[in-house]
């Protein structure tokens, strides 16, 4: 008698707890269940039928950069920061639980300052003086990346890997456009301005490869994430640049093919997430990158592309407003690295995701 | 000395309820619409209801990188400089009675400009770098805003409220800690005085809600020190301004609010007197905010961008909004 007493008293708690749990989750994979699942409860890829889209915007503020020897510079101490604009699209589709396909492309605008910079010089009839501004603005659309993604097929519980694999083709415009220079005060004879205006753009030129590695593992309501992404390049690519003169106060140009291969790309993401509530994720990743490879040709020579790091702190969060929209933001602080531009960002991105064929 | 077997029956009882609890908290709240009870921008009153405060602060910042010229082309700044602009305002509402409201707002600036240039004299193989910086921090103008709903929304389809408007120069208006003609700290008040009428307009069609407004400002006559090294103040006016804006607000779910706004405002010619008159030139900008305020209870957290569409004399670059409200 006393021992059915322990028994009844370990069970009934037990009882009483699965029911209690049995009214909040459902085990049920329908339409909104998989659309208004949490990060930690998602697996790596999306779900068999499901399309998502994302558009997202990076406001970046380039006021440093790291040095060759790692040191930071405080470009707005120069006058010469600048912003980035960054706009980003992508389709995906999950063909199955365990296959998903993609495309995504982005648009950048950018301009940077040079250094404002003065030349005198005497001449049989005083001083003559020129002041060159210089701006390198980079605009348009980056390449077509187009991807696929794989898992293992089993269902997610706490562990998850994913491989992928894709080619940014290169559909958008690489070679820069004529320069656009003028000179402000032409008619005066010893002092003028010069603001010279080159435009570079957002294509590769050549086919890029590019293969990755996720992983995901959950304790409770703890996520990591990780991942590793490599890019190279499929082939050495020729692109043109301009050679500008000035005779007489008029500019003209003409323009040199010079070959390149860019170089390899690495980066890797490590993140800690905490899911706060069903539709609120918070994290913290590290975002390493580095470039290293790759040459450019001036006149004939070949010369090594300079190796780049950076290492980005990004505190950021996911929050589902609907089942279908979700809107992710993460901000960017610049740690450490070399060669590079160290901008603070602020990208937002909202995502629309619905099944196609589901009711 | 009581039955230790009626003793044990009680302890193993509540232990079956003690041990049913934890599980039972480990089980996630969901919100749902009946819970959320608050009022967002869609639903709120025009005006604050009787007795009710709101407190709150809007913080926005910009960088100069490029602008509008007098041709309306977006163009770059070209030199050397690297100039941002912050302000964090501080607002006090309070709701007279149900259909008016009194605020007050006031703000603290934070102004930067720095440049940097480089002269070089190839013969001789000197080079000279000559720097500037300029910070303006400090209390910027303080304004006063008075609503009144005519038309109130408990009556009407549309409501209609009008605003009346007073800025008071109480920043700093003139350069400080003069150096050279290149090294101050920047004012942060505009050192006049201004009026402005609003009639604000709004329908609300739950999840949505509608708005439109039509502002008029006056800029009366004010003096200052145009040039960090004038020596007295020169009477200066700024253009009138007139501004009218349309939204639509939508709740993506109880709590959640995108709001989206186009607007425009121009900016009439202002003068400087300095021994001979000097024109400020019209302006004029079309800009698209788009806002997501996130509401729990009577906390309110707002994320806007403005950003200017097109233009004439004006700064091209978005202005990053962040806002912060509580009502009690």
């Amino acid at each position: 008698m006393s021992r059915l007493k322990y028994i009844l008293a370990i069970a009934l708690p037990l009882l009483a707890g699965s029911v209690l749990s049995a009214q909040v989750t459902s085990g049920e994979r329908d339409k909104y269940t998989l659309l208004t699942m949490p990060f930690n409860m998602r697996q790596l890829t999306l779900y068999k039928g499901q399309l998502a889209v994302n558009a997202g915007y990076k406001f970046a503020v380039r006021s440093q950069q790291f040095d060759s020897n790692g040191d930071k510079q405080i470009l707005t101490n120069s006058g010469t920061g600048s912003v980035y604009h960054y706009y980003f699209a992508d389709i995906r589709y999950g063909i199955t639980d365990f296959l998903e396909i993609g495309a995504e492309t982005n648009f950048i605008r950018h301009g940077m300052r040079d250094q404002t910079t003065t030349y005198v010089s005497a001449t049989a009839t005083g001083t003559q003086s020129v002041t060159v501004n210089k701006l390198s603005e980079v605009k348009g659309l980056g390449d077509i990346l187009l991807l696929f993604t794989i898992r293992p097929p089993m269902q997610y519980k706490w562990f998850d890997l994913s491989a992928t694999g894709g080619m940014f083709l290169p559909s958008s415009n690489y070679q820069p456009a004529k320069p656009q220079d003028n000179i402000t005060n032409i008619a005066a004879a010893n002092s003028y301005l010069i603001n010279s205006y080159n435009k570079y753009t957002n294509g590769y030129g050549v086919p890029v490869y590019m293969i990755s590695g996720s992983a995901k593992a959950v304790i409770n309501k703890i996520t990591f994430a990780a991942d590793f992404t490599y890019k190279t390049p499929m082939h050495e690519g020729k692109n043109i640049r301009w050679i500008g003169t000035m005779t007489d106060k008029q500019f003209s140009y003409y323009d040199k093919t010079y070959q390149y291969l860019l170089s390899d790309e690495y980066s890797v993401n490590g993140a800690i997430h905490y899911q706060l509530t069903g539709w609120f994720d918070f994290y913290v990743n590290g975002f390493w990158q580095m470039t290293k490879g790759g040459w450019t040709e001036y006149y004939g020579n070949k010369y090594s592309n300079t190796r780049t790091s950076l290492l980005t702190l990004e505190p950021g969060f996911e929050l589902q407003i609907s089942p279908s929209l979700t809107i992710y933001q993460v901000a960017g602080f610049p740690l450490s690295g070399k060669s590079s531009d160290a901008p603070f960002y602020l990208f937002t991105t909202i995502r629309f995701s619905n099944f196609l064929f589901s009711k | 000395m009581r039955d230790p077997e009626k003793i044990r029956n009680y302890l193993l009882a509540s232990m079956a309820l003690i041990l049913g609890m934890p599980l039972y908290s480990q089980t996630e709240k969901q919100l749902v619409p009946s819970d959320l009870r608050q009022q967002t921008i869609v639903t709120e009153p025009v005006t604050l209801r009787k007795g009710f405060f709101r407190i709150g602060t809007i913080a926005n910042y910009r960088v100069a990188d490029r602008y509008f010229d007098s041709n309306r082309t977006r163009e770059y700044y070209l030199a050397s400089v690297w100039s941002t602009k912050s302000v964090y305002n501080l607002a006090l509402q309070y709701g007279i009675t149900d259909r008016l409201e009194a605020e007050i707002v006031t703000e603290y600036m934070y102004n930067r400009t720095k440049s940097q240039s480089v002269e070089i004299t190839p013969g001789t193989n000197a080079s000279t770098t000559v720097t500037n910086k300029q910070v303006g921090f400090g209390i910027g103008d303080t304004r006063i805003n008075m609503k009144y709903q005519f038309f109130p929304e408990t009556k009407y389809k549309i409501s209609l409220t009008g605003i009346l408007n007073a800025t008071f120069p109480t920043g700093k208006k003139n350069p400080s800690n003069v150096k050279s003609a290149t090294q101050y700290d920047l004012p942060v008040g505009d050192g006049a005085y201004a009026m402005s009428g609003e009639i604000y307009a709004r329908t609300i069609l739950y999840p949505y809600s509608f708005t439109a407004y039509l502002t008029y400002s006056y800029n009366f006559e004010g003096s200052k020190k145009i040039e960090a090294t004038d020596p007295k103040e020169s009477n200066f006016r700024l253009g009138n301004r007139i501004q009218t804006g349309a939204s639509a607000n939508v709740h993506l779910n109880e709590w959640i609010v995108l709001a989206n706004e186009i607007s425009f405002y121009h900016d009439g010619e202002g003068w400087i007197r300095k021994g001979s008159t000097v024109t400020i030139p019209q302006s004029w900008a079309a800009v698209y905010v788009p806002n997501l305020v996130f509401q729990v209870k009577r906390f309110r957290l707002g994320e806007s961008v403005s950003i200017p569409l097109l233009g004439k004399n004006v700064p091209a670059d978005p202005l990053f909004i962040m806002t912060v409200q509580y009502v009690f």
